[in-house]
């Protein structure tokens, strides 16, 4: 740890065209901390990772906010300032590990790649250092496999190449942008428990970013869930999943399996779908699916205050509601 | 690799024998080749004479032994208006086509591909703007017309190089600018295409994600990938290059096979006529190997899956 302290974002705001996708978005990250940004496809997680490390497409663009890291705001940095930060400072990994490597260059080669772009090391030494992190990640055989391409490994072998290249310049915090969606469920057990252990070890703060409320309870310490652009509750995992404050916080869990409901009983679903971008206007943006909306969550968007010491909600009316 | 490599040289030998038969059809389809080698007012039995010494009055199938065997030794006849082989007589104008052939290659490729890396990444801004539309133009201007333009400008005006004959280097210039600008195009809109793909897949972000810079990217992981599309064209641009040596090669008065190929027909020297096909036929199929091969050497998948 190099000691740069939290990541912190503050009020983000990323446009594509003139619709606000992600509108005011603030949290922060602690070193060894794992922060779960958790919501519906559409609500702007992923563009709010990318945005952490500049990598937004082309079409969309950071309005507002600052990206605070050891005291620097990213986004006022240059292409040259960002190069300094990807896969040193913070580094990425995407949902489908196969696709996000290069398919014409060995293993090896793209690991000691990313060491080599932060350190003025030889290839041999790279390549070594490669080799070591291959075994840091589980990785068996690590010798043949430094030498073989992408198609020769399954995909959950892909996302623990990913993990090494996002690791091996030992950076302070890791964006985890659906990390296990594409793979198998036993798969993407042991991908989180690799992530939590080298979070736990290194010391690396990690976003995890999931719509997966089961992946949540498994290894966050925290948890933002976001709706429509906005972050609606902050909470700690344990907290969150007692006594959930944001109606469409309990109305998520609630649309999550149980194993002891009845069999063949039809799983909870909200009511109505996510307004488009700039469609809510200065109302509360959960307030057309919610079963506790009143006339001041049609009038007013509600801020995000705080319940108690660690939660944070933006509701009028917050707890009680069961699924 | 050894596998892929066999079962491609095995197709590209069909694919010449496909050529062989379909050009031994064409030329006793097209009529008696009898009566394009006597001369003007022959009488009937002079004329039954030379079939029968050409030995056309045989069974078609006898002749396409013969002919196949006449090939497998390399002879390709004896032109009737030179009276020496047709095989000496393409042998000597080939070095001049080669010679040619690549530089407007070296041209397109050397020009094309680059400009259309530029028009995919957006870079190089006025400058790409300007190649662009350079290159369309090179495009739109048939060879005849541009070739012209070409002598009267650098040649007739301001006398910079030489307009015909193939005495040396710079005698090279002008015939393949008027070659290559041709399939200057080509090659850039399909890098243009290509890199623009690439650029777009999940990889190239996980790259910048690391650290690199977008000619970093572009250079190490962006190329590369994009180069089977862009290797396909150049194996077909190699066989328009041969095709469009027959308008250059008359223009610029370059004593290759294309000018050959216009002085034996217009000689009705068939034999000659044939040998040049042939030729380029086995040009076309070798270049389609020659690409097959490279995939191989570009993306080992390929190699492995068949």
């Amino acid at each position: 740890m190099s000691g740069t302290g939290a990541l912190v974002v503050e009020d983000l705001a990323i446009a594509i065209g003139q619709a606000a996708v992600v509108d005011g978005v603030s949290f922060a990250v602690a070193p060894g901390e794992v922060l779960a940004l958790v919501g519906e496809s559409g609500c702007g997680k992923s563009l709010t990772a990318l945005a952490l490390l500049g990598l937004l497409p082309a079409a969309a663009r950071a309005t507002r906010g600052r990206v605070m890291l050891a005291g620097c705001d990213l986004l006022a940095g240059d292409d040259r300032a960002w190069r300094a930060v990807r896969g040193r400072l913070v580094s990425i990994i995407f949902q489908e590990p196969t696709a996000s490597l290069d398919p014409l260059a060995t293993i090896g080669a793209q690991i000691a790649e990313a060491y080599r772009q932060h350190h003025k090391v030889s290839k041999a030494e790279a390549l070594r250092r490669a080799r070591d992190m291959l075994v840091q990640v589980g990785i068996a055989d690590p010798d043949r496999r430094l030498a073989q391409y992408p198609f020769e490994l399954s995909g959950g072998m892909c996302q623990r190449v990913m993990i090494a290249i996002a690791l091996i310049c030992r950076p302070d915090f890791l964006i985890a942008d659906e990390p296990t969606t594409a793979l198998d469920v036993t798969i993407q057990a042991q991908i989180l428990d690799l992530l939590r252990r080298l979070a736990a070890e290194r010391g690396t703060g990690i976003v995890l970013i999931t719509h997966d409320m089961g992946v949540v309870a498994d290894i966050a310490g925290r948890v933002a869930v976001m709706y429509a652009g906005r972050i609606v509750e902050v909470a700690p995992v344990d907290a969150l999943f007692a006594a959930p404050l944001h109606p469409y916080t309990a109305l998520l869990m609630g649309s999550v399996p149980k194993p002891d409901a009845v069999p063949k009983s039809h799983l909870a679903t909200i009511e109505g779908s996510v307004p488009a971008p700039g469609e809510a206007g200065d109302a509360c943006r959960f307030a057309p699916r919610c079963p506790k909306a009143s006339d001041i969550c049609r009038s007013q968007a509600p801020a995000l205050g705080t319940a108690d010491d660690s939660h944070l909600v933006a509701c009028w009316h917050p707890g009680g509601v069961m699924a | 690799m050894w596998r892929y490599a066999a079962g491609r040289t095995l197709q590209a030998l069909v694919a010449i024998l496909g050529v062989l038969t379909i050009v031994f059809v064409v030329m006793r389809a097209a009529g008696d080749p009898t009566l394009l080698l006597v001369p003007q007012g022959a009488s009937a039995e002079a004329i039954d004479a030379l079939r029968h010494n050409l030995g056309f009055d045989r069974p078609w199938i006898v002749q396409y032994a013969e002919y196949l065997r006449d090939l497998a030794r390399l002879d390709l006849g004896v032109s009737v208006v030179q009276h020496i082989p047709a095989s000496d007589i393409v042998a000597s104008r080939l070095p001049y086509t080669l010679e040619l052939a690549s530089g407007a290659l070296l041209i397109a490729a050397g020009f094309g591909i680059p400009v259309g890396v530029l028009m995919a990444t957006g870079r190089g801004g006025w400058v790409a703007g300007l190649l662009g539309t350079l290159v369309l133009a090179g495009q739109s201007m048939p060879s005849f017309l541009s070739g012209i333009l070409l002598i009267a400008v650098f040649g007739v005006v301001l006398g910079w190089l030489p307009t015909s004959g193939a005495d040396d280097l710079q005698a090279l210039v002008l015939p393949s600018l008027a070659l290559g600008a041709l399939s200057m195009a080509s090659f850039a809109r399909m890098t243009r295409i290509a890199v623009l793909d690439e650029l777009g897949r999940d990889h190239v972000r996980a790259a910048r994600a690391r650290g690199l810079s977008m000619t970093q990217t572009v250079l190490r992981h962006v190329l590369r990938n994009a180069a089977i599309p862009v290797v396909t064209v150049a194996a077909l641009e190699i066989g328009n290059l041969l095709a469009g040596s027959v308008i250059v090669e008359t223009v610029f008065a370059w004593p290759g096979i294309g000018q050959l190929a216009i002085q034996s027909i217009e000689a009705r020297d068939f034999l000659v006529v044939q040998a040049v096909v042939l030729l380029v036929s086995a040009v076309h199929v070798a270049t389609s190997l020659a690409a097959d091969l490279a995939y191989a050497l570009i993306d080992r998948r390929i190699r492995l899956a068949r």
